[in-house]
Order: C-alpha cells, then sequence, then structure tokens
C-alpha cells in the first residue's frame, strides 16, 4: 500500500473508530462518503449516527449525504494537516460534493486527529547519488561535457563519477579516465552536505572536503541540479523557526574630515589626507594618524590611476542582509595604492568583471565612474586595466 | 578595598548634543581625548605612557558588530591592547580598576561614546534588545518597560505626577548650571505635567532627551597617579549586580540587583551608613520616576518612601544630580560614565556653578536593560 507523509489512506481510516469522540457526536446523524484515487486508494463510507460510528471499505459510495474525493497523497495530506484543506479546495485537488464546511466544523470536532508517529531513517551517501540522474537539470548544464568524481571515504564510501555530456547526467561506480575534478571527503560529509546539516563553504574551509582539479568546475556544478530533498524529512519532528528581518534606518555623520573624501568623488577626485609626521595619506580620510598620534589637516588629490598590491576572486558572494541581493559572481576586489599616495596605504576597489583573466599584482589601473557621482563609494564603478 | 589604590587621575566630557549630525564619533572622542592629554600630559608611548584602552560602545547604535572598530585609531588603540565594554560604561571603569589591581597595567584610559541621534528611534532599537519570539513580538522596548515600573513603583511609593514634574524643574535648573548638559532650559512644574503621555504614566518631560555625547577618563596606579595629577579621585568601591532577564520574573519596585550592587560597593569601601558617609550621589534617572527608586536602593530612602523622600526635599539633602543627571540627557550605554565623570569633578572641586562644599566622597550609579535589569555602583572618595 502506497505511503504518503509516512501513512496510508487504509490507516486513516483503520484508525478512525479510536479516534472517533462519541459523545461530541450524539446529534449527528450522517453518512460521509470518501473516495481517494491514485496508487494506494479506495471508497470507504462513514456512518455517524447518534454517536455511533461504522466505518466500511466498499465498491461504490452510495447513500451519501456528504462525499469527499481527491488524490491518495493529497487525503493523506489533508488528514494530518501537511497541506491546507482550504489550499487543497481552491485549487479543486479536493472536491466536495454536498456540504464542504464539514470538513472544517464537524469533523475535527468528532474525531482525535489522525498522526503519524516520526520515523527518522538515515540517508546514506549512496541513497542521494542514487537520485542525481533524477534531479539534473540540462538547461543549466547546456554545452558542458565534464566528469566530477567523487572520493567518499569511511563506512558508506565509495568511488564515483558524475558524468555530464549533451545534456545529460549519468552516474557510474568508479573514477572516469578524465576527470575535470574530484571531491574528496567523508560520505557522512557529503550526506550532511546534500542534506544540508553542513556547510558546503565551512566544509571546504575547514578541511573536510578536499577538490583536486578544476575548483571553479567544482563551484559551477551545484547549479546543474535540482537541491536534494530528504525523503524522511517530513517525518521529522516540527521545530518552529522564526524568520525576522529587522531594519532601523540610521544616518551616519561623515564629519568634516571624511566628509572631504566624498564631497571629492562628487567631483571625480580621490581626495586623501596626509600625516603631517610621517606623510602617509589615509583614504578615507580620518582626524588622526593612529601611528604618529596628530591631528591631519592637510588634503592631497590622489590618482586617478594606481597599481594593484593584491586582489582576490570571489565565488561565493555574501548576500545583502536585507535585500537578500546577491553580486553577480566572480568579481574582483583590487587593492590599489594610487599615483601619489604613500606605499602602504592601497585601498580596496572593485575590478571591472572583463579584466579579472588577465588581472596581476603590478598592473596599472585607472577607475570608471558614474555618470553622475552623489557623493558615494559607489560613484566609482570600478577599475579597469589600463592599456 | 585591600592592598593597592586606583585612582581616576582626569575626566573630560564631551557636551551633549541632541544632534551632532556634522560630526563623527571619531570626532568627539578625539576632542575629548585631547582635554585628558591636556589635563595630564600622558602619551602612548610603549614604556610610559598609556599601553591599555578600554572602550565602551553600542554595538546596535553604531550600527556594527564590535563597534569599537570604527574608533581604535582615535583611541590609541592602535598596537595596544584594547578592548570593549559591552554593557554600561560604568563597567568600562570597573573593568579598567581590575586591568590595574591585577597588575596588568598602570595606566588605562577609559574612552566611551553613544550618538543616540544616529537611529531612526531609540525605541525601535530597544525593542532589539528583548528576544525575538516573545518581547519583541509583544512590542516591548524600554520605554514601555520603565513605564510598567513607573506605575507599580508609583503605586508603592506613593508618588504623583507633581512629584515626578519637580524631579525634572529640579533637574533642569541644575542642568542649566552644567555647561556639559545637553537639555539646559529651564521648566515650570506646569508645563511637565501638561506635557503629553508618552507612555502612561511617563510624560515627555519624564523621559531624558535624545542625546549624543563622549565621556573619557584617566585611571592609573598610586604609584604613577602623581605623575598625572595632584587631586587623584579614588575608587573605593565598585561592584554590579544583575537581575532576570524577563520582567515577568522580576519584582520591579523592590531594587533586588541594586541593593545587591550596592551592599557589595560599600562593603569593598568600608561605608555603613550611605547617608551620613556619602556627599555627592550621581545616579542614572533615564525617566524621573527612577530618580527616587534608584535612591531608595542605594539606601538613602526607605523602601517604598519615594513620595515621602520627594516632599522632604531627600534629593536636595543627599546632593542627588548635581549634573542635572540623566534627565538633563545622555547617551544611554555611557550614562554612568558621565554620573562617574560629574562625581569626579564634584570631589576635585572643579564643578563649577554646581560644585557642593567639602565633597569628600560620592557614589555613581548606572543601570542597563529594561527597567533597571543591571546595575553598578562606583564609590568614589577624595
Amino acid at each position: 500500500m502506497a505511503e504518503y507523509f509516512g501513512a496510508t489512506v487504509a490507516d486513516i481510516f483503520n484508525t478512525m473508530p479510536e479516534r472517533f469522540k462519541p459523545e461530541e457526536a450524539k446529534d449527528v446523524d450522517i453518512v460521509i462518503g470518501y473516495e481517494a484515487t491514485g496508487e494506494g486508494g479506495g471508497k470507504w463510507t462513514a456512518t455517524i449516527k447518534h454517536g455511533t460510528l461504522k466505518v466500511e471499505k466498499v465498491e461504490e459510495l452510495k447513500g451519501c449525504k456528504t462525499t469527499i474525493h481527491a488524490d491518495a497523497e493529497i487525503f493523506v495530506g489533508v488528514t494530518l494537516g501537511k497541506i491546507t484543506a482550504i489550499d487543497a479546495l481552491t485549487s479543486q485537488k479536493l472536491r466536495v460534493v454536498g456540504d464542504a464546511r464539514l470538513l472544517m466544523t464537524l469533523l475535527p470536532k468528532i474525531f482525535v486527529p489522525f498522526t503519524v508517529t516520526p520515523r527518522k531513517k538515515a540517508v546514506s551517501a549512496r541513497a542521494i547519488l542514487a537520485t542525481v540522474e533524477s534531479r539534473f537539470r540540462p538547461e543549466k548544464a547546456e554545452g558542458v561535457t565534464m566528469n566530477i568524481g567523487y572520493d567518499l571515504t569511511g563506512e558508506n564510501g565509495g568511488q564515483w563519477t558524475l558524468m555530464i555530456k549533451d545534456g545529460r547526467c549519468t552516474v557510474r561506480e568508479g573514477f572516469a579516465e578524465d576527470l575535470a575534478v574530484k571531491l574528496i571527503m567523508d560520505a557522512d560529509v557529503y550526506a550532511g552536505m546534500m542534506l544540508g546539516t553542513i556547510d558546503g563553504a565551512s566544509a571546504f574551509t575547514s578541511g573536510q572536503v578536499r577538490i583536486e582539479g578544476d575548483m571553479m568546475a567544482a563551484a559551477a556544478t551545484t547549479k546543474f541540479f535540482h537541491k536534494y530533498v530528504d525523503p524522511n524529512a517530513a517525518e521529522a519532528e516540527e521545530l518552529i523557526c522564526l524568520r525576522v528581518t529587522n531594519s532601523i534606518d540610521q544616518r551616519f555623520a561623515s564629519g568634516p574630515v571624511m566628509g572631504r573624501w566624498f564631497a571629492g568623488l562628487k567631483e571625480k577626485k580621490f581626495m586623501a589626507n596626509k600625516c603631517p609626521e610621517c606623510g602617509r595619506t589615509q583614504i578615507p580620510p580620518r582626524e588622526i594618524c593612529a601611528i604618529c598620534r596628530v591631528r591631519v589637516h592637510e588634503f592631497v588629490e590622489l590618482g586617478p590611476k594606481g597599481t594593484v598590491t593584491n586582489f582576490d576572486i570571489v565565488y561565493f558572494a555574501s548576500p545583502d542582509p536585507l535585500t537578500g541581493a546577491v553580486r553577480d559572481t566572480p568579481y574582483t576586489p583590487i587593492y590599489v595604492v594610487l599615483d601619489g599616495a604613500s606605499e602602504q596605504d592601497a585601498f580596496a576597489f572593485e575590478l571591472k568583471k572583463e579584466d579579472i583573466d588577465r588581472i596581476k599584482v603590478g598592473a596599472k589601473v585607472r577607475p570608471v565612474w558614474a555618470d553622475k557621482p552623489t557623493g558615494s563609494f559607489r560613484d566609482v564603478l570600478y577599475f579597469e586595466l589600463d592599456r | 578595598m585591600a592592598g593597592k589604590k586606583v585612582a581616576i587621575c582626569a575626566v573630560a566630557q564631551h557636551k551633549n548634543e541632541p544632534d551632532l549630525w556634522y560630526k563623527r564619533f571619531q570626532g568627539m572622542l578625539l576632542d575629548v581625548l585631547e582635554d585628558l592629554q591636556a589635563q595630564t600630559g600622558f602619551d602612548f608611548n610603549e614604556d610610559t605612557g598609556v599601553n591599555t584602552i578600554v572602550s565602551c560602545s553600542d554595538d546596535f547604535f553604531d550600527a556594527r558588530t564590535i563597534s569599537d572598530n570604527g574608533v581604535t585609531d582615535v583611541l590609541g588603540g592602535h598596537y595596544r591592547a584594547e578592548e570593549k565594554m559591552a554593557q554600561e560604561g560604568l563597567n568600562a571603569v570597573g573593568y579598567a580598576l581590575a586591568v590595574i589591581l591585577s597588575g596588568h597595567s598602570d595606566l588605562v584610559l577609559v574612552m566611551g561614546h553613544c550618538k543616540e541621534s544616529q537611529s531612526e528611534s531609540r525605541n525601535m532599537i530597544s525593542n532589539l534588545g528583548f528576544d525575538p519570539f516573545y518581547g519583541r513580538s509583544v512590542g516591548l522596548d524600554y520605554m514601555n518597560a520603565a513605564a510598567l515600573q513607573a506605575r507599580a513603583y508609583m503605586t508603592k511609593a506613593g508618588i504623583t505626577d507633581e512629584h515626578l514634574a519637580r524631579i525634572v524643574v529640579r533637574a533642569r535648573q541644575w542642568a542649566a548650571r552644567n555647561p556639559y548638559a545637553n537639555a539646559r532650559e529651564i521648566l515650570e512644574e506646569g508645563r511637565v505635567m501638561a506635557s503629553p503621555m508618552v507612555c502612561d504614566p511617563i510624560r515627555q518631560l519624564h523621559v531624558y532627551p535624545v542625546s549624543d555625547g563622549a565621556v573619557g577618563m584617566l585611571l592609573a596606579s598610586e604609584e604613577r597617579a602623581k605623575e598625572f595629577t595632584d587631586k587623584p579621585v579614588w575608587i573605593t568601591g565598585f561592584a554590579n549586580c544583575m537581575d532576570s532577564y524577563f520582567l515577568g520574573d522580576r519584582d520591579l519596585t523592590g531594587n533586588v540587583a541594586l541593593k545587591k550592587a550596592a551592599e557589595r560597593a560599600y562593603r569593598k569601601a568600608g561605608i555603613k551608613n550611605p547617608r551620613k558617609a556619602i556627599d555627592v550621589v550621581e545616579v542614572m534617572d533615564a525617566y524621573a520616576y527612577q530618580q527616587p527608586l534608584w535612591m531608595e536602593g542605594l539606601g538613602f530612602c526607605e523602601e517604598g518612601q519615594g513620595g515621602r523622600f520627594i516632599e522632604e526635599g531627600g534629593p536636595g539633602k543627599y546632593k542627588v544630580n548635581l549634573s542635572g543627571g540623566m534627565l538633563a540627557g545622555n547617551p544611554v550605554i555611557i550614562s554612568g560614565l558621565y554620573r562617574a565623570a560629574e562625581a569626579a569633578l564634584q570631589l576635585r572641586g572643579e564643578a563649577g556653578d554646581r560644585q557642593a562644599p567639602d565633597v569628600k566622597s560620592a557614589v555613581a550609579h548606572s543601570t542597563t536593560g529594561a527597567a533597571g535589569q543591571f546595575h553598578s555602583v562606583l564609590i568614589l572618595e577624595a
């Protein structure tokens, strides 16, 4: 018998007598017919009369005042409260002939709700890998040909290759010869990452996951697949999580010192201030030189060109905490010493995306400004290679 | 306090303002720091100068986590020891005291700042002080937690709307003499009583005004204090005490935590009867009703007798808040530092028009959390 949400349709009717509350049904006189279609379905009637209940599995729904019809899965889902009855009704997935209100009024009154005991099962890496082919999204992997190896260690481990080619993904045991990338980790870590209990990026940075070969390919693969859903998840105990966005508007003073920097940006100029003792140029300008401990009054215009002293390439961008917007990746923050700046005072800007492949330390760069600068850091759209 | 002693060598206050929109808090702190250096001549020399800084600020008001990050350069924190008191500012003094008594350092700079004007709403920030499931969703903030306490306390102690008006009027009279105070305008009782109810029984003028400020002080061991001042102010007692986070768990009018903090601080200072031993008192009265309530907790008034205390001129008799107190406006996280700074000025005889005669000992009090959850008490002597 087919199970949905950990229960069968028959379970609902078999437990009806023990869930029945005769004292609540003293004045009730009704025959309700139930039809669950599809796998695991069937027809039942419940005859309720003056505090008594008779449940029968029938071939034909006859003499019913109200009948309820749904697919077996919807049937179980609604009964368990996993699917909202009103949603099922309005979407026509649940059909009631007769008085639909009794779903919400009479039935909850005369029956103790139907529940299933949670049975939490561990999911193995092997079971997850068995779903890879069905989770593949060919539209996301157009034109991709790649073999990805999984070397899963530990008790539940093994070696597999995911072969992506011509809009299809096949999984086979063992390694193919031409792996673009090989991911090495404990099988339980893999299962945890797939189930969402282990964060992939953290597992990588903490050394639980090793990647041999093309790191970018490894990062790109995630979007080729639908997320794995634990088939047992619905059985787990529900823990309530509160999702809230906290937002308090703030107004930050830039003050007369840092304010000069923003005023400069408005005119497409980089205005730093210069320590009278050590000569360092500060971006953004600050009231004091923290090293020499003197007030800094003199302003100097730097750049606009500069030299790259450092950079990184971000593949996993943090979302904006309020909007959830994520920068387009990869992107490259570069540290630039602007012309005329003191050597140790590099400053971070973003590099033009098209230049990422050619960036290196020592490269000369120039700013690209917004059409209408407003006096904010965003006035510099990015830096580009100066060639 | 047995053994070694610790002195406050100098204090400096930024004037409290309702909206310092034109100044970064870094700039405010720098003014305070330069004031301290001018008074004492201290520097940041690795061997003989300040090498430990205790800052105090609030992450939510500064809108950044680990909010000291924004100010360490100004405070001299670069390449030196720097730690932030993420708690009411008076505890930064307590922390600096511990650093010196432990022998870890003999010279500590304490610096606090807060710009309440930076945020859209103080109440929204204090709402976030409550837990996300329960307190926030029922709309609690410090203001309405205070109003719950106010109603309960006013009933218990026989405090009337007139009494509260008198407290505010007196606060403003003293604030008018304090060049660092924010709200210095003289008020009549009628105006206080005609000010709108913001959270019954709390009226608008019973609430401390939105304030921006910064305070600093230099603390030194007994051996080194004389290098920086000839008028050291000695810390002879310090204690704090925490009460339950959940308002419903607490006796809102019983001063349980404050009494314990006061008892411990008095004991350390060898004070048996504060009414006789203490010459001036600075209490953190964020709301008018809190002044008599905290005076009960500090032992200057019998429990539940706040109404009579006001009637009989208790605030004048015990020289309470000659600075104007918090009612004249200090930002919330550093009000205790302002209390300590004002107490220190009184002990040094440098309190200008608000100076009381012959001040030998003083108590500075602060509180944080909803309706006085956490209290700190500092005893200072000349």
